[in-house]
């Protein structure tokens, strides 16, 4: 895996699902997610901006986040994202989804 | 659903969109450039760093925001932009096709403004839909009277009486079409002064009660401003320069001054549609005008329109319904009985030459839309062939994966940008020819104006034919389409031998054309054949030496007793102008259709009878008839003997003896006129002459029976408010002596109002409806013609190249070009054959729908339909007979071996 994991690189909706998740803990601008998942995952998920924004429109467009202009933290301007109720919803199942995905896949890798 | 929505939204604030991710994305960038510098980098580094970084941002926005595009709307627009370029490649091509289609569509929304503007469109006022007309016909002011002071039945009523204004204060008359108003008109309608104010209720304020007997003490008549005018905003415009203190200003009108009040808005025209109502006056006026002879007292005159505005949430039957109730306080006294009173919508307006014009035009939009269908199968042949020429790009496309589906949409997109210029062009065409044929409705007499304003329905129609029209012509290359299959053209590479299969989607496209054509030839040439008759008919007058001027005895007052010797004194003086051979008077305009009539006539002591038709009448100077062309039979011409007094006499026409007095000697014999139902009586008149039969309504009526009386045994206190000063100028000289008469009427009597015109003017007002009709079918028959001509040519000429090799082949062994010329001939021959016998049905099918606008002429008259026959018979087969010739002069050896 290289230093920026692109979505080509992960299964196809997971920076969708993590960016969900990410965004459970409370409203977060773009860079703040970027970052979260970069400390959460130990510095292993840099996510770019080229597969960050569209994948924030996408979940815009489904209705599953909302997004808000606010003031960040050093008093910028930023646009704020939080989680709907649909969103909620959606992340439960994908997670779901996800865990069935990544058992399957273990289940073959362990086979020889 | 709701992604659908949160799409159209994204797609409606599309800019906005964008700055925010743009700015996003900035944010984006100043936030790490923020974590770089609390890492230690030093600000300008920490930028460098940051932006680095980031990388592409417009590649960023460009794909965050194709996430809201669909795909589609992408690969449309690569289309749009790849039939463009295809176009652009063919100029020619594209050329013809939007120049047809430019015709077609512009010929079709001309004629659909001028029918939109005078049946469909609503009057520019407020709330027009609560309007309604009282019918039917017209009202007299003492029943008008009734009605305003009912007018709490309904949310308003207003009455006017549409009157054509001399504004010149002297000489040569300066006519407009103007109106007399009530108080309530513009307020009723919710039309409000752009300058000044509208007439209101004070200005009309009790008019007919205090108009009594003096004319020259009306001063309850007045309202505070005097007397009042308001002019339309064209007038001010035209006559003022559009000058901003207007109001204020005099008008003369009828050679009486009123003061300019008021300006209307643009584009309101008055209550009635067709008519530009240049100047309103108040009622209260109209005693000032005409003095004693003010109508505005009399039960017997029938003048004004009357409409009202319903009340809210009422619908007609109610109003009708409350009308009703009062009618019978309403029409006390009235002079005729009337029907119960009926309240009919006048949403939009009321205008006499909609049932002039309802057929004619109706007939005309069809023949246009079927203009329109034959070139849209001109184009749709056009784009087939091309479709077909790009056989082998298609097929390179299909067998390289295109889809079937994108490369149909790929051609239907040309035929819609075809459609659109066209359409585009059309609409610019029909704006001039819509105005250039409302011009050839306007007559002598009366004055057609028509607000052809662009509006939503015309644009809506257009709308609708562009993609009628795309969609009519694109079906047909599309179809073509489906015999190309992938790879295919490849491997025939053009050498195919017999390639006729392909060309069966044209062949019916010319066929189609030809009938259609066929049918538009025939109603063409059955309407010139209508309007040749009538213009043959006699007139039994000889019309093209005569001048007229209507002099108008009224406008410049004085009482009627002094009429009679004032026209003796003009036409004395007309008499003198060197150059008029003789200048008589009579009463009546003839061929307007109309005239003075009598319904009951008795012959010698029998009994008074009604007469249908009515006996019309005249009344004539002596010499009137030498001045006129019309040979004295026996008898004689009136005499100065012939005044008030002496033994009243008559002169009669031919048609008259042959229906009242038939076999009998008339000189000497007695004509009873009556006036009243019941008369038995009546006036007694001695026939002292007959003349030769004249046209009197229009020549279409033909010679009715006539009585012609001396104007000098008129009793002076009924004489006309207007006569007819007749004048046979030398030949050649009309116009110089138009000049020299008007000029000798003004020194005799400085005041007097005139008008000049001339029989030809006259008889062509007769004809105004049948010359257009004529015109246009005519021309849209010529075009169809034509567009039929270039289709079938545009196939054979097709086919003929497409059949090259098998031609080479036969010439090489041994066929000779007549031969090849029959060959082609044969084919051609099927597809003219079948076109006529379509036509031919459907023209059958189709002859009595004109039948009504036709004149001496059976609906299916065998000559104009042989004609019509043979003419595209010609004009096809010279059309293939180019291409033929073509084939003929083949070289086998040079086809053979280019292939």
């Amino acid at each position: 895996m290289g230093l920026t994991s692109t979505p080509s690189d992960l299964l196809p909706g997971t920076l969708e699902l993590l960016i969900l998740k990410t965004l459970v803990s409370g409203a977060r601008h773009g860079y703040g997610i970027v970052e979260h998942l970069r400390l959460a995952s130990d510095d292993v998920l840099r996510v770019g901006e080229s597969a960050l924004y569209p994948a924030l429109q996408r979940l815009l467009l489904n209705g599953w986040v909302k997004a808000e202009w606010g003031t960040s933290e050093n008093n910028r301007r930023a646009r704020y994202y939080t989680l709907t109720t649909r969103g909620r919803k959606q992340l439960a199942a994908e997670r779901a989804e996800f865990d069935r995905m990544v058992g399957a896949i273990q289940q073959v890798l362990g086979t020889t | 659903m709701t992604t659908i929505f949160r799409r159209l939204r994204y797609f409606l604030g599309r800019s906005r969109h964008d700055a925010d991710l743009r700015e996003e994305i900035e944010a984006h960038r100043a936030l790490r450039q923020d974590a770089l510098e609390r890492d230690g980098l030093a600000p300008e580094d920490a930028a460098h760093a940051s932006r680095r970084a980031l990388g592409n941002v417009a590649l960023a926005v460009d794909d965050a925001r194709d996430v809201w595009t669909i795909r589609t709307v992408d690969s449309l627009w690569q289309d749009v932009r790849a039939a463009l370029r295809g176009l652009r490649k063919s100029p020619g091509f594209a050329l013809v096709a939007i120049g047809t289609l430019a015709l077609g569509i512009g010929a079709n929304t001309a004629l659909f403004s001028i029918f939109s503007t005078l049946i469909l469109r609503p009057l520019p006022v407020r709330d027009p839909g609560s309007l309604a007309l009282l019918t039917n016909g017209s009202w007299s002011y003492p029943i008008w009277e009734e009605i305003r002071v009912r007018d709490n039945l309904f949310d308003g009523a207003f009455a006017w009486a549409g009157q054509s204004f001399d504004l010149s204060p002297g000489g040569q008359s300066d006519p407009v079409d103007g109106a007399y108003v009530s108080g309530r008109l513009f307020d009723v309608l919710g039309v409000t002064a752009i300058r000044g104010r509208m007439i209101g209720p004070a200005d009309d304020g009790g008019a007919a009660p205090s108009f009594g007997a003096a004319q020259d003490a009306p001063s309850a008549s007045r309202g505070a401003d005097g007397l009042v005018a308001v002019i339309s905003h064209r007038l001010w415009r035209q006559r003022f320069a559009g000058a901003s203190d207007v109001v204020g200003r005099q008008l003369t009108v009828q050679r009486v001054p009123f003061t300019i009040v008021g300006v209307m808005p643009p584009g309101f025209f008055g209550p009635d549609v067709g008519r530009m109502t240049d100047v309103m006056l108040p009622f209260a006026a109209e005693p000032r005008i005409r003095g004693q002879e003010s109508r505005l007292a009399r039960k017997g005159s029938w003048w004004l329109q009357i409409m009202v505005r319903l009340k809210p949430g009422h619908g007609i039957e109610q109003a009708n319904a409350a009308l009703r109730v009062a009618q019978p306080q309403i029409t006390e006294g009235a002079t005729r009985t009337l029907e119960p009173l009926t309240l009919v919508s006048a949403a939009t307006g009321r205008s006499s030459l909609r049932r002039q014009f309802e057929t004619p035009l109706f007939a005309m939009v069809v023949a246009v839309g079927l203009v329109l269908l034959v070139a849209c199968a001109n184009i749709a042949s056009l784009l087939l062939a091309r479709a077909l020429a790009r056989r082998r790009e298609l097929s390179v496309r299909l067998a390289l994966g295109g889809s079937r589906w994108r490369i149909a949409r790929l051609l239907f997109i040309e035929s819609l940008i075809v459609a659109v210029t066209g359409a585009g062009l059309g609409l610019v065409f029909a704006s001039w020819s819509s105005a250039l044929l409302v011009q050839q409705l306007s007559t002598w007499e009366s004055t057609v104006s028509l607000d052809l304003a662009l509006d939503w329905r015309v644009l809506a129609f257009t709308a609708a034919l562009a993609c009628l029209s795309a969609i009519t012509a694109g079906v047909a290359p599309v179809l073509g389409l489906k015999s190309v299959t992938a790879g295919e053209a490849l491997k025939d590479a053009g050498r195919g031998i017999a390639g006729d299969r392909r060309f069966g989607v044209r062949s019916t496209l010319v066929v189609a054309q030809i009938a259609v054509s066929l049918v538009l030839v025939v109603a063409a040439g059955l309407f010139l054949r209508t309007f040749a008759s009538l213009n043959r008919l006699p007139l039994g007058f000889v019309p093209e030496p005569l001048l007229v001027a209507e002099l108008n005895l009224q406008a410049s007052g004085g009482p009627a007793e002094e009429r009679g010797p004032r026209v003796e004194r003009l036409r004395d003086a007309a008499a003198a102008v060197p150059g008029v051979r003789s200048a008589s008077v009579a009463a009546e305009q003839l061929l307007t259709g109309g005239g003075w009539a009598s319904s009951l006539v008795g012959v010698g002591d029998g009994p008074m009878s009604p007469t249908r038709p009515f006996l019309w009448l005249n009344a004539t100077t002596p010499g009137w008839f030498e001045t006129m062309g019309m040979p004295l039979r026996s008898g004689r011409d009136f005499e100065a003997g012939d005044r008030v007094g002496s033994r009243l006499v008559a002169i009669v026409n031919e048609a008259f003896v042959r229906r009242f007095l038939p076999g009998e000697q008339p000189i000497g014999q007695d004509v009873r006129l009556g006036t009243r139902r019941g008369d038995t009586v009546g006036t007694r008149y001695e026939i002292v002459g007959v003349v030769g039969d004249a046209v009197y309504t229009t020549p279409r009526e033909g010679m009715l029976a006539t009585m012609y009386v001396p104007v000098a045994q008129r009793p002076p206190e009924t004489f006309w408010e207007t006569v007819l000063l007749t004048i046979n100028a030398a030949p050649g000289r009309r116009a110089a002596v138009e000049r020299d008469v008007a000029a000798a009427l003004t020194r005799v009597d400085p005041t007097i109002a005139f008008t000049f015109g001339t029989f030809d003017q006259l008889v062509e007002a007769t004809v105004t409806q049948e010359r257009l009709i004529a015109m246009l079918s005519s021309f849209f028959g010529g075009l169809a013609l034509l567009l039929a001509a270039v289709g079938l040519y545009g196939v054979v000429a097709h086919a003929v190249r497409a059949r090259q090799t098998e031609i080479g082949l036969r010439m090489a062994l041994g066929a000779d070009p007549s031969s090849i010329v029959r060959l082609v001939f044969q084919r051609v021959g099927v597809l003219i054959a079948a076109g006529l016998a379509f036509g031919l049905a459907g023209s059958l099918w189709a002859a009595r729908f004109v039948e009504a606008l036709l004149f001496q002429l059976e609906a299916r008259d065998p000559v104009t339909f042989g004609g019509a026959v043979a003419v595209l018979a010609a004009v096809g087969l010279l059309a293939a007979w180019m291409p033929a010739r073509r084939a003929a002069g083949l070289d086998p050896a040079t086809v053979l071996r280019e292939g």
